[in-house]
């Protein structure tokens, strides 16, 4: 047993929190407001090297490890950067590029990676349609193969970078008589002809990361952008997950963190009836609690974190315990820390009220709280 | 990085797991149950047991009989125990835990060569005297006084819910022997044996939980200790009783854990048995999501108790704040989990032949020794004002 991170590890990590409390977090309260997505932050953060961190070198990465690619995500949240941002940027690099370089061929890689790994393309990943969210295998897209190509017809929902991306893995089923087992997957170009993306959609939270509903009116895909095999479009969209359930998470816990700091220091500011309210039992309390929570979070992501580094499969118990802990047990979390802050919690100008609506996200995105409950009470009974 | 168990704790794991269920699980109920003189019997009988495994030496020196394990292995072996029987957890956790840990820590060799090895080997049986009728979580506010005459200390006072008090042999007591002082530096330990003029236990104390681990109080009344029976230096007694406390957080989460696990193997168990409408209750998701949260909390609670154990284990200034994360989550979630497994247990649930019912009066304990909830949000509230 052993909790370190390495010297390295951490020197990197407060690099990452100095850029992200010096260079993004002074505009995440206005692109919040505008809702829009902020390419300053964006081009920065691919200039510091973060958008393809774990890609080999050949790739424009730094070959980083996935407990690295955690704290870089963590210690952007934790500096004051927002949901929307850190969102796009797990869909961009783990959902999309990264599943292009585990399984593309050669030349798609060298087509696709490299231009999204520095930022110079935006990516994006489309399983969830406007009926098919929890019962994600149910998916009504259809690929037909016609010719040298597949033609695809139907319509993805909630796409993250869906108006904003060039590059799009999509999950059509190719065989509609084996279910999930049916799926293919697809790199499908923005300028594809038949490809249509709504405008975007307005959101509670995580409001720079800009959401779109993807179009498919037979939409024509080159045979060689199918990706990975025909028929295992399924397996690979759950591969995802074990970036979903690290990288993805930990900008949730350092969200928390960041919480925490806004907390102690208005409870040290703020004073009522005489005294700093930090002296208040009822205070404390919460600061206590949110503090359990962070740490024991931080501990649950890193786990899924380590294993993938050590090569095992997803454990998809450990992947959806920390799934549903991050979310469930992260909303009172954070709504005592509004509460903490009374009617300037409730109040734009706090970055509280903006980490209240992001953190709502992490309930119902990636797999909803009830879908991680029916996976681990199934592997319980079984 | 390394999130898991070497071979040596995992071996561990899995041979003391079966002692514990072979051995001290057929009991627990009885325990439970039994009038206190029977419990008695049975709770040494468990401790002659686990001596014979080498569980009573996991926290001590090998020159006294232990084998020195670090604290994170202890935890490892804490939770199968717990698991199993939570009140020969607490039992033999209080002495040689509470007691032995602080004449480890703080006494001199001649201290350490009379009590550690029969402590170890359970020959004697040791508890701990800090809280007094008036004195629970505000543990500075002692009343009992220590005043030295010659070669001796004449301790006057009396101390309240103290495990293993009416069993014991031995007792680490802490006295006031200085001016009062906010910080509690007026405060000395002293180890005081049965049979010393003037120290006496009470009766037993009925419990709502832990039923067959004996509580009592302990009566000092003019009561004579030897000056070499003091511990460590003079006036330092509050420290250590607090360092003995961080080890203590850390064994209050544990035994929580041990609870909730056998909560939710329980609750699992009974899910997948009964059936009503036509198929076992565990597929209904009201039921099955209980167990899915449960399995969410112990597994937080474990990893948070093996945090604060590593960082104990590595002298991390950070230990203190994780053992009372530790402590708060792990207590708060066993009392929950063996309320929801009670609640899956339905009518069942509520009737003593099941072990749930035992699991959720013991569950409580975790939220109130060792510092209840409320002192640990105080400290972590603390800690994070200091460093924010």
């Amino acid at each position: 047993m052993d909790f370190a991170f390495t010297d390295e590890q951490l020197a990197f990590r407060e690099q990452v929190l100095k850029f992200s409390q010096n260079e993004i977090a002074p505009l995440s309260e206005e692109y919040d407001e505008k809702g829009e997505f902020c390419w300053e932050a964006w081009k920065k953060m691919g200039e510091f090297g973060l958008l393809g961190l774990h890609f080999p070198e050949e790739y424009g990465g730094a070959e980083a490890d996935v407990v690295t690619s955690c704290m870089a995500a963590e210690a952007l949240a934790e500096g004051g950067a927002d949901g929307g941002l850190t969102l796009s940027w797990g869909a961009h690099t783990y959902l999309c590029a990264d599943t292009v370089f585990v399984h593309g061929t050669p030349e798609q890689k060298e087509k696709y990676v490299s231009k999204l790994a520095s930022g110079e393309w935006v990516g994006c990943m489309a399983l969830t349609e406007p009926n098919a969210g929890s019962d994600a295998a149910s998916v009504a897209t259809t690929a037909v193969k016609k010719g040298d190509r597949y033609v695809l017809n139907g319509s993805k929902m909630f796409i993250t970078n869906g108006p904003i991306a060039d590059v799009c893995v999509v999950y059509a089923s190719t065989d509609k008589e084996k279910r999930h087992m049916g799926i293919s997957a697809f790199i499908v170009e923005k300028d594809y002809k038949g490809f249509g993306v709504s405008k975007t959609l307005k959101k509670m939270g995580v409001k720079t990361s800009t959401t779109a509903e993807l179009f498919f009116d037979d939409c024509e895909v080159p045979e060689e952008n199918v990706l990975g095999e025909i028929g295992n479009g399924f397996p690979m969209a759950l591969q995802t997950l074990e970036w979903d359930r690290s990288a993805l998470l930990a900008p949730f816990v350092g969200g928390m963190e960041f919480v925490l700091k806004e907390c102690s220091r208005y409870a040290k500011e703020r004073e009522q009836f005489g005294r700093p309210i930090a002296q208040f039992q009822a205070i404390q309390q919460k600061l206590a609690d949110i503090k359990a929570f962070v740490e024991a979070a931080r501990l649950l992501v890193y786990k899924v974190a380590w294993s993938k580094d050590q090569g095992k499969a997803l454990n998809h118990m450990e992947a959806a315990v920390a799934k549903l802990f991050v979310g469930d047990w992260g909303m009172p979390a954070i709504s005592e820390a509004v509460q903490l802050h009374g009617g300037y919690g409730y109040m734009h100008e706090y970055p509280v009220e903006r980490v209240f609506r992001d953190t709502k996200l992490a309930q119902i995105g990636g797999g909803t709280s009830e879908i991680q409950r029916m996976i681990i009470s199934r592997l319980l009974l079984a | 990085m390394d999130y898991s168990l070497n071979d040596e704790q995992l071996a561990l794991q899995e041979s003391f797991r079966k002692f514990c269920d072979n051995e001290i699980k057929p009991n627990a109920d009885k325990l439970d149950k039994a009038d206190h003189a029977e419990a008695d019997k049975i709770m040494k009988q468990n401790f002659k047991k686990l001596a014979e495994f080498g569980y009573t030496g996991m926290c001590h020196e090998e020159k006294y009989g232990g084998s020195g394990k670090d604290l994170v292995t202890q935890c490892v072996a804490q939770e199968e125990l717990a698991r199993v029987c939570a009140a020969t957890f607490l039992s033999v956790g209080g002495s040689l835990g509470l007691c032995g840990l602080p004449i480890a820590h703080f006494g001199t060799d001649a201290q350490k060569k009379k009590y550690l090895p029969k402590l170890i080997s359970t020959d004697i049986i040791g508890s701990f005297g800090l809280t007094e009728p008036g004195a629970g979580s505000d543990a500075i506010g002692i009343k009992t006084t220590a005043e030295k005459k010659d070669d001796r200390y004449i301790l006057n006072g009396s101390k309240t819910f103290i495990s293993n008090g009416p069993i014991a042999d031995i007792a680490v007591v802490m006295a006031v022997t200085g001016k009062p002082d906010e910080k509690g530096r007026n405060v000395s330990s002293f180890i005081v044996e049965k049979g010393m003029k003037g120290f006496s236990a009470g009766k037993h104390l009925d419990k709502m939980g832990y039923r067959g681990a004996p509580t009592s109080e302990l009566f000092f009344d003019d009561c004579e200790v030897p000056t070499e029976n003091l511990l460590g230096v003079e006036n330092e007694g509050f420290i250590q009783a607090m360092k003995t406390l961080e080890y203590g957080r850390i064994g209050m989460a544990t035994v929580a854990l041990g609870i909730a696990v056998a909560c939710m193997e329980e609750s699992i168990k009974y899910a997948k048995e009964r059936q009503q409408f036509g198929r076992p209750i565990g597929k209904f998701q009201m039921v099955g999501f209980k167990l899915s949260d449960m399995k969410v909390l112990t597994d937080v609670s474990r990893l948070l108790i093996y945090k604060a154990a590593w960082l104990k284990d590595t002298n991390s200034p950070e230990a203190s704040t994780m053992a009372s994360i530790a402590k708060l989550t792990a207590s708060e979630a066993s009392t929950q989990i063996s309320s929801w497994a009670v609640q899956v247990h339905g009518g069942y649930g509520y009737m003593t032949e099941y072990p749930v019912e035992r699991l959720y009066r013991d569950a409580k304990l975790g939220e109130i020794g060792e510092g209840t909830s409320e002192i640990q949000r105080l400290l972590i509230a603390r800690d994070v004002l200091a460093k924010y």
